[in-house]
């Protein structure tokens, strides 16, 4: 299990992941020169904002992966806890009842407690009927898919689904409202990266120093030994799939606050996926996430990626690059019993 | 022993782990149709050794040689690990509970077919039953094999591996999950097959009584010493005992008398049911005082397991009640038990009483977060945590790890000393210690012995359960021995043997 906020991978591996990004960085680059158009202008004004924004967004993703995995868990689920926030969002975008001026802020609230709701879904279904969360996650957010276009209707278009930069056009009516500079997307981005790098560290530092930490640990760790010393692993893991949940369902929400030069439509797989990603890419560590997220932020916005990802055959190519980093850190980031047993394990209670 | 006669020669092998030694300069000869004994404490490199004549892993220097009955061109060739894999059969120390019967099991090697496709059920049948019988588990045919008693299962494995046909048998621990009488019977079953099939057999174990009768020969591995062979013929087992530990005397030593004080645990008329075909407890009752030791001697699968189980909480009996303290705890759960006082030592190799990747200083607090001194309003309090685990330390003589240091690089040894630190430090009312010093050196176990019983003697009741009756009769100042579900009791004397305890304990399972 990795030490709270603090990257123990070994420097091969940190240095494979360097690599992969380098990779990716120069590998779009050369994609693009090579037979695609550039598309100058994506480099212009909103470009740190959409960086920051993006960023933002992935490292609430990564961290809704991060927190269930120091318990243990592998939550999968996080596409489904992404796509509930988004449809909970575009229930209140649709909504004439609700103030537009409040639609963002109570958006945001409501998608992350849709986020945090799908979570617990998935805890308990893991608990109650032994339905091994990577099962729950993948059906789960199969199914969220069509319910997440049928609520957004025709005023928005669920991110996730495709990967056209044209899904939301629209200007925003609460923006409008009101009346907001053209530097809103920087504005957004940086408090919501604040926040997400805030809540990254706080949680680092509660796995450190508290004791809901240390329960935390000793679940993900060996939970034999967390149940049998008289720690409740069920609570905790309800707490922290809950915690994650918000987290994606809160990344969910923020797609409909956003313009669409910064959407995460872009990214070449299922998007709510782009937190495995992440937390891979920081080899399971807090640091390591937030370094990932902000270099997957930037890659997303260079206007070379974006020519390259329009093309799907580039854009698999990209999504296996991608899950690369997963082999090597995997078998670290599981507990004891090592990769294998740890995926199929269903329950803390049996003894394997 | 000659190399020239041998089923099963190893010349030289060594080991390594990383840039670690597991096994250094092994070389020893096991003639068709004998049995020859690894003896060596966990981590001295035993299941290294028959990984490596298995092919199961690679060795860093020497060779393994095996030889059929009638076969003397592979003698002389080092044999490749992949063909080490085909000519031996290998039995780990933990076999898998499956869900085949134990007819499955045993033909599923090589199913008979009819016109290569489908199985042949009455031949496959008949094939198991003829194995079986071989082992005397013919009776148990229809039986899953997770249901299965652990002398059962070893024996229907060791029959699944004969129907292999194989060179030798390497058996890693075989005996580690059983009663002594168990041990014994099983070590005969083999030595009757090896003769039969004129195979060797080399089988690693952490018990010197093992090699007594049917090895012929013992290899003793220390860590960080050259091996040692020696002829069970030359040497007796006091001898062997003598040999491998260097003279260390294991012999109880209080530190003065002591009168059992008041009643701390009192157990009335358990009943429960067994699993799989594990014996069911049929009314246990007994108490422990305060300030001694009460010994219970049993086979795992005679009800050990399921006493165990009811008092640590993970199984509630049928009827009967547990009062500790003058309070019914038969339903409270571990935490409830722990936060009154009873606290519980398990086996060093048990896995759910450590979390191999906390620090030491992490570990020593594990189950202890929630009260003071160690946390205060949900943080924790790691100068506290320090403080503590360095006094464990101090007391009990680990100075050379610090509270940092990470559980999982320690020693088997060094491991059950912190976590029976963990127990005693805050002076518990009742410690439940199930074979605290399995698998651990003789030094270390007598440690670990004579920490507990200190630990009684200022006043905390000690029951102490254990498959083995050399320790019960070490530790205890009241022995029962666990029987067809139910405590007989014999009186701890002078002159109390351990075939007396074996005799009775080989009673219930017959």
């Amino acid at each position: 299990m990795m030490t709270a906020g603090r990257c123990r991978a070994g420097r091969r591996e940190i240095l494979a992941n360097l690599l992969v990004v380098l990779v990716l960085f120069a590998g779009t680059h050369a994609l693009a020169i090579g037979g695609l158009e550039l598309n100058p202008s994506a480099w212009s004004a909103p470009w740190t904002g959409d960086v920051v924004l993006v960023s933002a967004g992935l490292l609430f993703l990564g961290l809704a992966f991060l927190m269930p995995l120091h318990a243990g868990l592998l939550n999968l689920a996080v596409h489904a806890q992404f796509l509930a926030g988004f449809a909970v969002g575009a229930l209140l975008v649709r909504s004439a009842a609700v103030d537009p001026g409040a639609q963002a802020g109570l958006g945001l609230l409501c998608g992350a407690a849709a986020g945090a709701l799908t979570g617990l879904i998935v805890a308990w279904l893991k608990q109650r009927c032994a339905i091994h969360e990577i099962l729950s996650g993948l059906l789960l957010s199969a199914a969220f898919s069509p319910l997440a276009l049928a609520l957004a209707g025709d005023r928005v278009t669920p991110p996730a689904l495709t990967i056209e930069l044209s899904a939301l056009t629209a200007p925003l009516s609460w923006a409008e409202a009101l009346r907001l500079p053209p530097s809103l997307v920087l504005a957004w981005g940086i408090l919501l990266l604040s926040l997400a790098i805030a809540l990254a560290l706080l949680f680092a530092h509660f796995l450190r120093a508290s004791v809901w930490g240390f329960e935390v640990r000793a679940s993900g760790s060996n939970p034999l030994a967390a149940v049998a010393t008289g720690m409740d692993v069920d609570r905790v893991q309800l707490t922290v799939m809950a915690l994650g949940g918000a987290c994606a369902g809160l990344t969910g929400a923020l797609q409909l606050w956003t313009s669409p030069a910064v959407a995460l439509e872009r990214w070449p797989f299922p998007l709510g996926f782009a937190g495995v990603a992440v937390a891979f890419l920081g080899l399971g560590s807090v640091r390591g996430s937030i370094a990932a997220a902000l270099l997957l932020g930037a890659w997303l916005n260079t206007p070379y990626a974006s020519d390259v990802l329009s093309r799907p055959v580039y854009g698999a190519a990209i999504a296996a690059l991608l899950l690369l980093p997963a082999l090597w850190a995997l078998p670290r980031l599981l507990p004891e019993h090592g990769a294998p047993r740890a995926i199929w394990r269903t329950r803390h209670r049996e003894s394997f | 022993m000659g190399g020239k006669d041998a089923g099963l020669e190893i010349r030289g092998l060594s080991v390594a782990d990383g840039d670690r030694w597991l096994v250094r300069d092994v070389s020893l000869s096991v003639s068709p149709g004998t049995l020859h004994m690894v003896l060596g404490e966990r981590g001295a490199g035993k299941s290294a050794l028959l990984e490596a004549a298995a092919g199961l892993r690679r060795e860093a220097k020497g060779s393994v040689h095996y030889a059929r009955a009638g076969d003397s061109v592979a003698s002389s060739d080092n044999a490749a690990p992949r063909q080490r894999r085909l000519l031996a059969a290998f039995l780990p120390r933990e076999i898998p509970a499956v869900s085949l019967s134990v007819a499955e099991r045993l033909i599923v090697h090589r199913p008979p077919r009819v016109a290569g496709v489908a199985l042949h059920a009455e031949r496959g049948r008949t094939a198991a039953r003829a194995l079986a019988s071989r082992v005397g588990v013919e009776a148990l045919l229809d039986v899953p094999i997770e249901a299965l008693r652990p002398l059962e299962r070893r024996l229907a494995e060791l029959a699944a591996l004969i129907a292999q046909e194989p060179a030798a048998l390497l058996l890693d621990e075989p005996t580690s999950d059983l009663g002594p009488h168990e041990a014994r019977q099983f070590l005969t079953t083999v030595r009757s097959l090896a003769e039969a099939e004129k195979i060797p057999v080399l089988f690693t174990t952490t018990w010197p009584r093992d090699a007594y009768p049917d090895a012929m020969a013992v290899t003793i591995l220390w860590r960080g010493a050259d091996p040692a062979t020696v002829s069970t013929k030359e040497c007796t087992e006091a001898a062997l005992v003598q040999r491998w530990t260097g003279g260390i005397g294991i012999r109880r030593a209080p530190s003065g008398p002591h009168t059992p004080g008041d009643t701390l645990l009192r157990v009335e008329g358990i009943v429960m049911e067994g699993r799989g075909r594990e014996t069911s407890l049929a009314g246990i009752e007994f108490e422990v005082k305060s300030g001694e030791v009460l010994a219970v001697v049993g086979a795992p699968a005679d009800g050990l397991n399921l006493l165990h189980d009811a008092l640590l909480g993970n199984r509630v009996p049928g009827r009967g009640s547990i009062h500790f303290l003058g309070k019914e705890i038969m339903r409270a759960p571990r935490r409830l038990r722990v936060e009154s006082g009873m606290t519980f030592v398990n086996p060093p190799i048990a896995r759910d009483q450590s979390v191999p990747e906390f620090t030491v200083e992490e570990n020593l607090i594990l189950g202890q977060t929630h009260v003071p001194p160690f946390a205060r309003r949900g943080s924790l309090r790691y100068e506290s945590i320090r403080g503590n685990a360095v006094r464990a330390l101090q007391d009990f003589d680990l100075p050379d790890i610090t509270p940092r240091t990470r559980f999982r690089e320690l020693s088997l040894g060094a491991r059950q000393r912190v976590l029976v630190a963990r127990e005693v430090i805050h002076n518990p009312r009742l410690l439940v210690a199930r074979s605290p010093a399995q698998g651990l050196s003789l030094t270390e176990q007598e440690y670990v012995r004579r920490t507990l019983i200190l630990q009684c003697e200022r006043g905390s009741g000690l029951l102490w359960l254990t498959e083995e009756p050399e320790e019960a009769m070490r530790v205890a100042d009241r022995l029962a021995v666990l029987t067809a579900g139910r405590l007989v009791w014999i009186p701890v004397t002078e002159t109390l043997t351990r075939e007396a305890i074996i005799a009775e304990m080989s009673g219930a399972a017959a």
